[in-house]
């Protein structure tokens, strides 16, 4: 039983780590555009069968393949915020009318997927290797390469926003726009730089996704996206560190749970927890934003 | 072909239903729902299972069988009461969650979530709901040829649709109606009125899945099945999508979003030339549905039917009392002295 838990916990890491990924650069994107992006699941397919591209369609090494998957999505990113959701906030829409645009997106990218690739599953060149027996847990080298990007991708991302010019320039402009932008700072350019490194974060988070599920399907994307807002409004909205405990939270109760409760009712644990905590407290864990329309 | 149209007819109107209740809660009273569908699915469920009665002989037991709840054999009416009711109390709960102060935008991914957690526990868990399987066999209300059945739900839908326009009429242009456009334009004024906010959300809420149960009940009378592959989130969406498109806000948009947008485009792809194969159709249609809102959005917001039209047909009312100057009584700003 013991031993039991304590593989449950490393994989809630691993999963966890899968969730982190795409939790936090989402977070990230919201707190500077202030409007979600529904079609952010979506998008993270979209850049795992990317990465299929790369990896069994050019014969690319696989990790080099994941990384131009993460700066093409990047690209994706830029361009989708330039035609189609800029022109909205310029015309000043609600934020409810741009969660309903990007719902229209994530319609439109995830039949474009099924469109080109189908609906059978696929899988990266990559081997996952077996299981290993480390210390109490009991994990892939597959799940450890996934843990360890995840964690150095999520510091590196700290690193940036604490200490360059553009990481400042970017927290002015998610704390307070107006400001940032009579400070001589170039909203629009960080705004694009903002979409560009969420959707770099979400080709790898789609790919490491697809690996820990060990295929790759049109829908993983969109079901994992409520587990992902499940971790940000659970650690309060806007805040990164709160995504990250929102995460860890979410992917531990999701394994742990596994142990006492049949595998099929693994995302309700998390929604179940989501609508729980919204019912004690709305602003989630690390008190976010003012809670306002 | 007649009956093509007969189908078409008999499913837009139960897809009006849908919208009709959608728009109250969502195109009037302003509160987002999207799992407006979750609704539609359990009114559906609980009028099957309260009107079929027991399994068929060859479905009751072994690896076939077929598993419900209740197994009554109320008249259909009744039947199609209770799935109304069934829908409105899971819409009570729902919006109990839902007045709580959240920012819409997140509240809208609550009611995704609220209605992913009921299919997965409909799917999941057998003794209730016979998990995916789902429940077939399920008798027609009154035994009738296909065509005459179709012509005999259709009048039916009708007389549904008709009095859910009706009541949308009259809620739209009552004092509560107002209460509910106020409160969806600006919850602060609607408050600084003394008005309940909560309690009219509630209503409008509870009384649209009611609609949704109601048009569930139908479906099911219809098509004789009921199966949680057929209520995934994305209908939701849909909904949604073309009720924007129709003209949110404005109820006779709701049946150009059911009868246009969603049966007649869903149904004419069935004249497409042969050579395109099905696989292929679905995911067209539905690029379409989402560049079409997107492009709706973006340049005509309010829909095809937009809501300002009601205006123009406003009920009739005491004439307001027009400011009069008398002339000579002092000053009238503006005048030239």
């Amino acid at each position: 039983m013991v031993s039991e838990f304590f593989e449950a916990v490393g994989f809630g890491l691993v999963t966890a780590s899968v969730i982190a990924l795409g939790a936090v650069s989402l977070s990230l994107q919201i707190s500077v555009t202030n409007y979600i992006n529904f079609a952010y699941g979506d998008l993270m397919t979209l850049g795992a069968y990317y990465a299929l591209v790369f990896d069994t369609g050019l014969h690319l090494n696989f990790y080099l393949a994941v990384l131009l998957a993460g700066i093409a999505l990047g690209i994706t990113f830029v361009l989708m915020h330039i035609a189609v959701l800029q022109p909205f906030v310029r015309s000043g829409a609600r934020v409810l009318t741009l969660l309903v645009v990007t719902i229209g997106i994530s319609f439109v990218v995830q039949n474009v997927i099924i469109l080109i690739w189908g609906t059978s599953a696929y899988r990266y060149t990559v081997d996952v290797g077996n299981a290993l027996h480390l210390g109490p847990f009991v994990l892939t080298a597959g799940d450890i390469v996934i843990f360890g990007t995840s964690v150095l991708l999520l510091i590196a991302l700290q690193l940036f926003l604490k200490y360059t010019k553009f990481g400042k320039a970017l927290r002015a402009t998610s704390n307070n726009k107006d400001l940032a932008m009579s400070s001589g700072i170039n909203t629009d350019l960080i705004t694009h730089i903002t979409w560009g490194i969420s959707g770099f974060f979400a080709a790898i988070a789609g790919v490491a996704l697809a690996i820990e599920e060990n295929n790759l399907r049109p829908f993983e994307g969109f079901n994992e996206l409520l587990i992902i807002f499940s971790a940000i409004i659970l650690g309060g909205i806007g805040r990164q560190t709160g995504a990250l405990v929102g995460s860890l939270v979410i992917g531990l109760a999701i394994s742990i749970s596994a142990i006492y409760l049949p595998s099929a009712y693994n995302s309700v644990i998390a929604f179940a927890l989501l609508v729980l905590v919204l019912l004690l407290r709305p602003q989630g864990i690390f008190a976010g934003r003012e809670v306002a329309d | 072909m007649e009956y093509f149209f007969l189908d078409l007819g008999v499913l837009g109107s139960i897809t009006a239903i849908m919208l009709i209740g959608l728009n109250l809660q969502y195109g009037i009273a302003g509160i987002i729902n999207f799992t407006y569908y979750s609704f539609v699915a359990i009114g559906a469920y609980m009028t099957a299972v309260t009107t079929m009665g027991h399994p068929a002989a060859i479905y009751a037991k072994g690896p076939l069988a077929e598993r419900y709840i209740l197994q009554w054999s109320l008249p259909w009416p009744i039947g199609l009461l209770i799935g109304g009711l069934s829908a409105a109390v899971l819409g009570l709960l729902v919006v109990i969650i839902a007045v709580r102060r959240l920012r819409s935008d997140y509240l809208a991914i609550v009611t995704v979530a609220v209605g992913y957690i009921v299919l997965n526990v409909i799917n999941n868990y057998t003794p209730l709901f016979d998990g995916a399987n789902g429940l077939w066999n399920i008798p027609q209300i009154v035994k009738l040829p296909t065509e005459s059945y179709a012509m005999y739900l259709l009048v039916l839908s009708l007389v549904a649709v008709a009095v859910f326009m009706a009541l949308s009429h009259r809620i739209y242009h009552s004092p509560f109606g107002r209460v509910l456009r106020v409160i969806r334009e600006d919850v602060i004024v609607a408050k600084a009125f003394g008005k309940n906010v909560q309690l009219a959300q509630i209503w409008a809420f509870v009384l649209g899945s009611f609609m949704a149960g109601i048009a569930g009940g139908l479906l099911v009378f219809y098509i004789g099945a009921w199966s949680p592959a057929a209520f995934q989130p994305t209908e939701s969406f849909l909904l949604i999508a073309a009720l924007i498109i129709g003209g949110s806000g404005n109820y006779w948009g709701s049946l150009i979003g059911a009868y246009v947008i969603l049966e007649g485009i869903a149904e004419f792809t069935r004249f497409l030339p042969s050579s395109i194969p099905g696989t292929v159709v679905g995911p067209l249609r539905a690029i379409l549905i989402g560049v079409a809102l997107i492009l709706f959005l973006r340049f005509r917001p309010h829909g095809v039917l937009p809501e300002s039209l009601l205006r123009l047909y406003p009920r009739k009312r005491k004439a307001p009392m027009a400011p009069t100057i008398q002339a000579g009584t002092g000053n009238v700003p503006g005048q030239a002295s």
